[in-house]
C-alpha cells in the first residue's frame, strides 16, 4: 500500500496549477515522459558500473595504423597481388553463398510444417501449437554465430557446419514469421473447402497455401539477404566461408582480412540490392 | 462439351515451369553441399558427441551461475549477462542518438529528394558490414573490452535505427509544419514543435526493437573479444566445455526471450 | 430428402440458437429460410451439412442420421452438399478454374490432390460447371479480378463441380447490388429447375424469398413459426415472424 501512496503524492505535487488573469485555475497533468526518462536514466547509471572505462586500452594511433595496413598491400606485395587476392577469394565466396542459399532453402522448408503446427487458426489445439511456439522460440533466440559454434562440433570446420547453422537459424525466423501471415489469413475459403468434405490438409492445401505462399517467397528472399550477411562471418568460428579467411590472416595479413572485408561489403550489397528488387517486384 | 474441352486446352501449363524449378532448386542444393568436404571421423563420433553434450548438459554447473564456490561473481554467467545487456543498451542508447541526425538527413521531407538519397546511401553502407567486423576492427583500437562492444553496436544500429526513423519522420502528418510556419517558427522550432511530438513515440518503438535485435549481436560480440557472454562461449566450445556451455545457452535463450517480451510489451504499449 | 426431428443447438456460451425443429425438406425444394438476424437461420442451415453441430434431435439426409457421422463418413456427406456463402469464399489469389476445380477435392485421395493431380474428367467437369453460369471465358483470370456477381458464380459453378443433389446457400446475395442480385438468385432458380437440385437459402430480402422460394421457412428464435407456401403466406405472417412489420432494407424492391 506504502508505494502507490507515496507515487500519488508525489505525481499531486509535481503537477502545477496554473491561475489566470480572471482568477481561475488550471491544472497540469504530471507528464509521464519524466518517468520514461528517469528509469532510462538510472539504467545507463548501473549497466555503465558494469562497464568500466579504461582509457589506457584506448590506441586511436594503433586503429589508424592497422586501417591502413588493411586496405593497402603489406610490406613488399603490389596493388596488383592485393587485387589478385581478391580473386584468389573466389572459393570461399562460393561457399559462403552456397551456405547460405543451401541454409535457406532447408530451413523455411522445415519451418513449414512447424508454422502450420503453431498456428491457432489451423490447429486449434493447445498442447500442439505451444510447443511448437517452445520450439520456434528456442532456435530464433540463438545467434547464428553460437549455432555455428556447436555444428562445428558436432560436423567440424568447413561448409556443412555452416550449412547446419543457417538452416537452424533459417528454421526459427522462417517459422515465427510464417506462423504469424498463416494466422492472419482469410480463412473463409477454407471453410468452403471443409463444406465440400475436403480434409484439414486438402483445404490448407488449397485455401491457405495460396495466399501464404507469395509471402514465402518474399520472406524467403529477405532471410537470405541476412543469411548472407551472417554467413559470411560465420567462418570465424570454424564453418567456412570468407569469414575463414579473416580468421586465418587475423594476425599478420592485415592486407588479407582488408581485401576479404572489401569482397564481403561487395556481395552483401549486390544481394541486398537484388534482394529489394525482387521483393518489390513481387508485391 | 466441346466448349469446355477446347477451354482446356488452353489451360497454362503452369507444371511443366514448376517442375523445371523444382529440379533446379534441387541441383543447386545438392551443388551448395559440394563444397563442404564431410568430415567423416567427426560424422562416426556423432554419437559420442551428443552423449558429451548430454552429459555436460546434465552436469548443469549452478555455481557458475551466479558465480558461488569455484568463480567469482564477476566470473559467473549472471554477471556475464548483464555485462552482455548492459552493453546492448549502453549502445542502443549511443545509437539512437547518433542516428536521429542521420534520420533526418535521409528524410525526403527534410532535406529534400537528392540529399536524402546521400543519407540513405551512408545508412546502406553502415548496415551492410556485419557487427562482428567492426568489432574485429574496433577492437585494435579500444583493446578486448566492453567498451569496445558498446561502439560496435552504437556504430553498427546507426544503420537500421536511422532508416527507419527517416520513414518515420516521411510518413507523419505534415500539416502541423504548415501551420508552424504561420506562426512565424524558424526550422529548429518546427522540428522541437511539430516533428518531434510525433515521431517520438515511433522512434522509441523502433529503437526497443533494435534494442532486442542489440542484445542477440552482443551475446557474441566476446567471440572477438568485445566483452558479453561471448569470450565464455567461443573458450567453453573450444574446449567443449558442455557443462559452462549449457549454462551460458540457457542463460542467452532467457536473457532474449525477456527482452523481447519486454520490448513486445512496452512497443505495444506505445502505440 | 432431409429431416429434422426435435433438433435443438445451444452454443458452449448458453446461447439456445435452435429449439426442437422438426421438418422436412423433399428432393428438387426451393427453400427460402427468413427471419430476423440471430433467429437461427445460419444455424439451421449448417446444421445440414454438419458445419455445425446439434445437440439433441435427430437430423437425416436421405435416411441416414448425421449427428453421430464423423471423419470420412462426414466428408463424403459434405462433397455431396455444396453451399454458397455471402462473401464467396474464393481463394482470391487462385485462378477461377482452380477454385471450381477445389469442388472435385473430396473424391481423391489426399496424397493425390495435394499435388493438384486431377483427371482430365474432373477438369472438364470444373469448365462445363463454369459454361453453365456462363463464365467459360474467366477460367484462367484471378478469382480477385472479377466483379462480385461473377465471384458468386464461380462459387456455384465450385458448388455445381461437386455433382451434389442439394445446395445450401447461406446470404449468398447480402453482399450484392440490386441488379447482381436479381441475376445471382436467376442462376440459383435455373439449377434448381433445369438439375433438379435442391436449394436451401436464408435470405435476408423477404421479397426476393417470395418470388424465388416455392417454400417459406420462418424462424424466430429458434423455432419454427411459418412452414409453408411463399405464394400463400400474407403480411400478418411476416410480422409474425419479424416480431414487427418489415424494415425497408429487408426488401429489395423492384
Amino acid at each position: 500500500m506504502g508505494v502507490p501512496c507515496v507515487t500519488t503524492k508525489y505525481l499531486v505535487s509535481s503537477m502545477s496549477k496554473i491561475t489566470l488573469t480572471n482568477g481561475k485555475t488550471v491544472t497540469k497533468p504530471f507528464n509521464k515522459i519524466w518517468i520514461v526518462v528517469a528509469v532510462v536514466a538510472l539504467l545507463l547509471y548501473l549497466f555503465s558500473l558494469l562497464i568500466p572505462f579504461d582509457s589506457s586500452t584506448v590506441k586511436l594511433e594503433e586503429l589508424k595504423v592497422i586501417l591502413i595496413k588493411m586496405f593497402t598491400p603489406k610490406g613488399n606485395r603490389t596493388w596488383e597481388d592485393y587485387f589478385k587476392y581478391l580473386l584468389k577469394l573466389k572459393n570461399p565466396l562460393i561457399d559462403t553463398l552456397n551456405m547460405s542459399f543451401a541454409g535457406t532453402i532447408i530451413g523455411s522448408l522445415m519451418a513449414l510444417p512447424l508454422a502450420v503446427l503453431a498456428a491457432k487458426n489451423i490447429v486449434k489445439k493447445p498442447y500442439i501449437y505451444i510447443p511448437a511456439r517452445t520450439i520456434m522460440n528456442l532456435f530464433r533466440t540463438i545467434p547464428a554465430m553460437v549455432l555455428a559454434l556447436i555444428a562445428v562440433f558436432f560436423v567440424g570446420i568447413g561448409v556443412l557446419s555452416g550449412i547446419i547453422a543457417i538452416t537452424l537459424f533459417t528454421f526459427g525466423i522462417m517459422s515465427k514469421m510464417l506462423y504469424e501471415v498463416i494466422e492472419t489469413v482469410d480463412m473463409n475459403p477454407f471453410e468452403a473447402l471443409e463444406s465440400t468434405g475436403a480434409t484439414k490438409t486438402e483445404a490448407f492445401r488449397y485455401a491457405v497455401l495460396p495466399q501464404v505462399t507469395p509471402v514465402f517467397v518474399s520472406y524467403l528472399i529477405y532471410i537470405f539477404e541476412i543469411n548472407v550477411r551472417s554467413s559470411t562471418i560465420l567462418g570465424y568460428v570454424g564453418a567456412g566461408g570468407i569469414g575463414s579467411v579473416i580468421k586465418d590472416n587475423i594476425l599478420y595479413n592485415y592486407d588479407r582480412v582488408g581485401a576479404s572485408i572489401i569482397l564481403m561489403f561487395v556481395v552483401v550489397l549486390s544481394v541486398q540490392l537484388l534482394s529489394s528488387f525482387l521483393r518489390r517486384r513481387l508485391q | 462439351m466441346s466448349r469446355a474441352d477446347e477451354t482446356l486446352k488452353r489451360k497454362p501449363k503452369r507444371w511443366i515451369i514448376n517442375l523445371v524449378f523444382v529440379v533446379a532448386m534441387v541441383v543447386a542444393i545438392a551443388f551448395s553441399f559440394s563444397g563442404s568436404s564431410i568430415n567423416w571421423t567427426r560424422l562416426r563420433t556423432i554419437g559420442l558427441s551428443l552423449k558429451v553434450m548430454f552429459q555436460g548438459l546434465a552436469d548443469f554447473k549452478y555455481d557458475f551461475l551466479f558465480g558461488t564456490g569455484v568463480y567469482q561473481f564477476d566470473e559467473g554467467v549472471v554477471y556475464m549477462a548483464l555485462v552482455t545487456l548492459a552493453i546492448a543498451f549502453i549502445g542502443t542508447f549511443i545509437g539512437a542518438i547518433l542516428a536521429i541526425p542521420f534520420g533526418f538527413l535521409a528524410s525526403e521531407n527534410i532535406v529534400g529528394k537528392y540529399v536524402a538519397k546521400i543519407g540513405e546511401a551512408i545508412l546502406v553502407i553502415i548496415r551492410v558490414f556485419p557487427e562482428i567486423v567492426l568489432a574485429i576492427i574496433l577492437v585494435k583500437g579500444f583493446g578486448m573490452n566492453a567498451v569496445t562492444g558498446v561502439l560496435t553496436i552504437g556504430l553498427h544500429s546507426i544503420g537500421m535505427l536511422g532508416k527507419l526513423f527517416a520513414e518515420a519522420i516521411d510518413n507523419m502528418d505534415k500539416s502541423p509544419l504548415e501551420a508552424l510556419d504561420a506562426v512565424g517558427a524558424n526550422a529548429w522550432q518546427k522540428i522541437r514543435y511539430g516533428i518531434i511530438p510525433q515521431v517520438a513515440a515511433d522512434i522509441s518503438s523502433i529503437t526497443l526493437y533494435r534494442f532486442d535485435i542489440n542484445v542477440r549481436s552482443a551475446t557474441v560480440l566476446g567471440i572477438v573479444g568485445a566483452g558479453g557472454l561471448g569470450a565464455s562461449l567461443i573458450l567453453a566450445a573450444e574446449n567443449w566445455n558442455w557443462d559452462i556451455l549449457g549454462t551460458i545457452l540457457l542463460a542467452i535463450v532467457v536473457m532474449v526471450l525477456l527482452v523481447d517480451v519486454v520490448s513486445s510489451r512496452l512497443r505495444s504499449k506505445l502505440v | 430428402m432431409i429431416k429434422f426431428v426435435d433438433v435443438s443447438k445451444t452454443y458452449p456460451n448458453g446461447v439456445k440458437a435452435l429449439h426442437g425443429v422438426n421438418l422436412e425438406i423433399k428432393d428438387g425444394e426451393f427453400v427460402g429460410i427468413i427471419g430476423l438476424s440471430g433467429a437461427g437461420k445460419s444455424t439451421l442451415l449448417r446444421s445440414i451439412n454438419k458445419m455445425i453441430s446439434i445437440t439433441s434431435g435427430k437430423l437425416y439426409i436421405d435416411d441416414v442420421e448425421i449427428s453421430s457421422i464423423k471423419g470420412k463418413e462426414l466428408r463424403m456427406l459434405r462433397r455431396g452438399i455444396g453451399m454458397i456463402f455471402q462473401s464467396f469464399n474464393l481463394v482470391k489469389r487462385m485462378s477461377v478454374y482452380n477454385n471450381v476445380l477445389t469442388g472435385r477435392v473430396a473424391y481423391h485421395p489426399t496424397f493425390k490432390t495435394v499435388f493438384g493431380l486431377f483427371p482430365k474428367a474432373d477438369k472438364l467437369m470444373a469448365l462445363e460447371s463454369l459454361d453453365t453460369m456462363g463464365i467459360l471465358d474467366k477460367a484462367f483470370t484471378r478469382a480477385d479480378q472479377l466483379s462480385g456477381g461473377q465471384q458468386q458464380r464461380v462459387a456455384l459453378a465450385r458448388a455445381l463441380t461437386q455433382k451434389p443433389k442439394l445446395i445450401l446457400a447461406d446470404e449468398p446475395v447480402a453482399s450484392l447490388d440490386p441488379i447482381t442480385t436479381v441475376q445471382v438468385m436467376d442462376d440459383f432458380a435455373k439449377i434448381n429447375r433445369d438439375f433438379g437440385i435442391t436449394v436451401i437459402a436464408n435470405m435476408h430480402h423477404v421479397d426476393l424469398a417470395l418470388k424465388y422460394a416455392t417454400r417459406i421457412i420462418g424462424i424466430k428464435e429458434g423455432e419454427v413459426v411459418y412452414d409453408g407456401d411463399s405464394k400463400s403466406i400474407d403480411d400478418e405472417t411476416l410480422v409474425q415472424i419479424y416480431g414487427r412489420s418489415l424494415r425497408h432494407d429487408e426488401v429489395l424492391g423492384e
